[in-house]
């Protein structure tokens, strides 16, 4: 054990509620999913408190111990997209001192993020969404009649939704006429 | 290096197998008649003495009372979970409830605690070891399921301690396999464990770099293993003998063991050989007094329709594992299969199938779980040079949400599954009326939002803070899980800093005392069979 890494190990115990999540792995603000994974890997190395465990320093172990649960916590929040994003607008924004952790109620944020993006994107109810869903799937592959059932259907779950009647009469307008009169 | 040995100890359900590091290869080793596996059970001898191992399995008939196995399907539970339950109406020992709705089981006068019958499985390995080594042995590896919970490891750990041995690590016999397949190989691949054992299936997937094995998902069935294949064929063994001499075989306790055993057998002969012939002399009397044998004979494909739908079970288990990691069965490099029902060909053909390629066949399913927990063993003990290091590191996961109580009987998630370990969250608590002095708050583990549908870790209560008006203390309670992947809380007092103290309220483990008692009692007992 030498006293260099030993000194670096305290020093940075010490320091670690002044820094983010991204100088705790030592990867850029810009580093993507496997760079990330190559830092966790490479500092999972150094620090994973297994290396040390036979080490009859206390004081050493429990630094150690401190610092490799902040990586943890850190990968775990780097490597899902979502909690990434708003992480890093955190730390670039005015409060950083403050969100240099990120906490349950972030986490919480970050959920009824995703769901409310869900709701606009494709409606409030279940049922909505799955009727329209399945509309949209159906105009993809082009079986208007289906789609216009579906649409109709995830009107009754919510009538005022906007997007569904704006893709209603999307429907009615793209849908070839069938002639009824027409002799073949 | 004299007193630098650590053993790697596989706990199972149904067998248990030691490993140690022998000139930096990993080999699990034997007893004095060359067994490599030993039967997980333990028989309590009239001359006050233990018999463990594959001699005491024969005592599950003629011993029956006396006689316990599968011990590990009760161990870390409350007495009121469905598996005890069900464990009641088939075992032949007596599960009875001891203190704060834990499970006893009696053994003629004397009552036992479940880790304490494990640990003398453990003293078994423990004494297995020494005699194959040469030397004193007092510090093991011991792994248990991915998908136990903190109490079922805790419970684990406290067996380790009664039986007399420092526990250095818990690992997860997933992660163990995968670190005994990797190990000084070199590769860089994505694996997936699929671990059907006696009594518990687990699934891992791992990405192996080089030294790193990094867990990236887990998840399990702890209510699915190989008994229940065997059950299959008992059950239908028994239906067949009900309509043909109108006696149920399931009604007597002794009838009900002899079914059993020729079921496990059975089960083994059909994936061998394709076919059993099931045989047991004079199983039972008529109320005439005609003595009845048991005659059947159980073909592959018949078998196969009996437990299809618990191998298919076992794919949904790995489907969710596979979308946790973000990935799809075409992206696994390699499966490694662990556990003596892999062996079964429907299990090898349905794996075969789902993956799309052909498990690893070079691996020991019996053996390679010990054989992982030997490595990790012998880099805890000698990692002190620490500038070199182990040659492998491990970063394993949570296989369970941890989560809190809260009004209603509902709970919110603290650490998400498959979050790695060791970490900690902290959540800050206040007080709901004043002049409040205590704050108590229940632990869960599980995957709802309803508290009765999830595992009660416990129930912690906090005293000594501020007395104030409600909601002007704030509690900061910070929930930590180690590398065994076992539960540890603490609060503080966000505004003086002042940690507050705990008390356990409600918990299915064993205390301080029951430990050292327990310990006692174990040092104490003589194994069967050895001086």
């Amino acid at each position: 054990m030498d006293d260099r890494f030993r000194a670096e190990a305290e020093a940075l115990a010490k320091a670690l509620d002044q820094l983010d999540y991204f100088a705790v792995l030592q990867v850029p603000q810009t580093a993507g999913l496997a760079e990330v994974k190559a830092a966790y890997h490479r500092e999972s190395r150094r620090f994973h408190p297994d290396r040390y465990a036979a080490v009859p320093d206390e004081r050493l172990r429990a630094a150690v111990g401190r610092i490799y649960r902040r990586i943890n916590e850190a990968y775990t929040v780097l490597r899902d997209d979502a909690k990434r994003k708003k992480y890093l607008a955190d730390v670039l924004g005015p409060d950083r001192a403050r969100k240099l952790r990120f906490t349950e109620a972030d986490e919480v944020e970050v959920k009824e993020g995703q769901k409310r993006k869900m709701e606009e994107q494709l409606g409030q109810t279940v049922q909505g969404r799955k009727f329209f869903s399945a509309a949209l799937s159906d105009v993809e592959a082009g079986r208007w009649e289906s789609a216009e059932r579906n649409l109709k259907m995830a009107l009754m779950y919510e009538p005022a939704n906007a997007r569904f009647k704006e893709q209603l009469e999307l429907v009615e307008r793209s849908r070839p006429k069938a002639d009824p009169f027409k002799i073949r | 290096m004299s007193e630098d040995i650590a053993v790697g100890i596989d706990l199972g359900t149904s067998y248990s197998a030691v490993a140690a590091m022998l000139e930096g290869r990993p080999q699990v080793l034997a007893n004095e008649w060359g067994e490599k596996t030993h039967a997980s059970v333990v028989s309590f001898l009239e001359d006050g003495s233990v018999l463990v191992g594959n001699n005491a399995k024969k005592n599950i008939i003629t011993n029956a009372e006396n006689t316990v196995y599968s011990a590990k399907r009760l161990i870390g539970r409350f007495f009121f979970s469905d598996e005890v339950k069900k464990a009641q109406s088939v075992m032949p020992y007596r599960i009875v409830e001891g203190a704060n709705h834990s499970v006893r089981l009696q053994v003629g006068q004397r009552l036992f605690a479940v880790p304490e019958i494990s640990a003398l499985v453990l003293k078994e390995m423990k004494a297995i070891a020494e005699t194959a080594l040469g030397r004193e042995v007092r510090r093991a590896v011991v792994t248990c399921p991915a998908y136990f919970n903190d109490n079922q490891r805790q419970a684990t750990k406290d067996a380790g301690r009664i039986a007399g041995l420092e526990v250095l690590r818990i690992i997860n016999e997933p992660t163990a396999a995968a670190l005994a397949y990797g190990f000084g190989r070199d590769v860089r691949q994505r694996v997936c464990v699929y671990d059907l054992g006696g009594g518990t299936f687990d699934v891992s997937i791992l990405e192996i770099g080089k030294d790193v094995f990094e867990v990236l998902s887990t998840a399990g069935d702890t209510y699915l293993g190989g008994d229940d294949f065997d059950d299959r064929i008992m059950s239908w063994l028994a239906e067949d003998f009900l309509k043909a001499h109108g006696l149920d075989l399931r009604q007597n306790k002794f009838c009900l063991q002899m079914l059993k055993e020729a079921s496990e057998q059975a089960k083994i002969d059909v994936g061998r050989e394709g076919q059993a012939r099931i045989h047991v002399p004079s199983i039972c009397q008529s109320p005439e007094g005609k003595v009845l044998d048991l005659e059947q004979s159980l073909g592959a494909d018949r078998f196969n329709q009996m437990v299809m739908d618990l191998v298919q079970r076992t794919f949904k288990v790995c489907d969710e594992a596979l979308q946790s990691a973000k990935m799809t069965a075409g992206d696994v490099d390699a499966v490694i299969l662990v556990g003596g029902p892999t062996r079964l060909p429907i299990i090898r053909q349905s794996v075969r199938h789902y993956f799309g390629k052909e498990a690893l066949t070079d691996i020991d399913p019996d053996e390679v779980v010990s054989l992982g927990a030997a490595i990790q063993a012998n880099a805890l003990v000698h990692a002190g040079a620490g500038s070199a290091g182990p040659s492998s590191y491990l970063l394993d996961v949570t296989p369970l949400t941890l989560r809190v109580g809260t009004v209603g009987g509902f709970t919110e998630p603290v650490i998400a599954k498959n979050t790695p370990i060791p970490i900690e969250m902290s959540k800050t608590f206040t007080t709901s009326r004043d002049g409040q002095d205590r704050v108590r708050i229940r632990v869960y583990q599980g995957e709802s939002k309803r508290a009765e549908e999830c595992e009660l870790l416990g129930e912690f209560e906090f005293t000594g803070f501020r007395i104030a008006y409600r909601g002007e203390v704030q509690i900061q309670v910070t929930f930590e899980i180690d590398s065994n992947g076992i539960v540890n809380v603490v609060a503080t007092d966000l505004e003086t800093g002042q940690k507050a103290s705990t008390t356990i309220n409600l918990s299915s483990g064993l205390s301080e005392k029951d430990i050292q008692a327990a310990m006692a009692k174990n040092a104490a007992t003589q194994l069967a069979g050895r001086a």
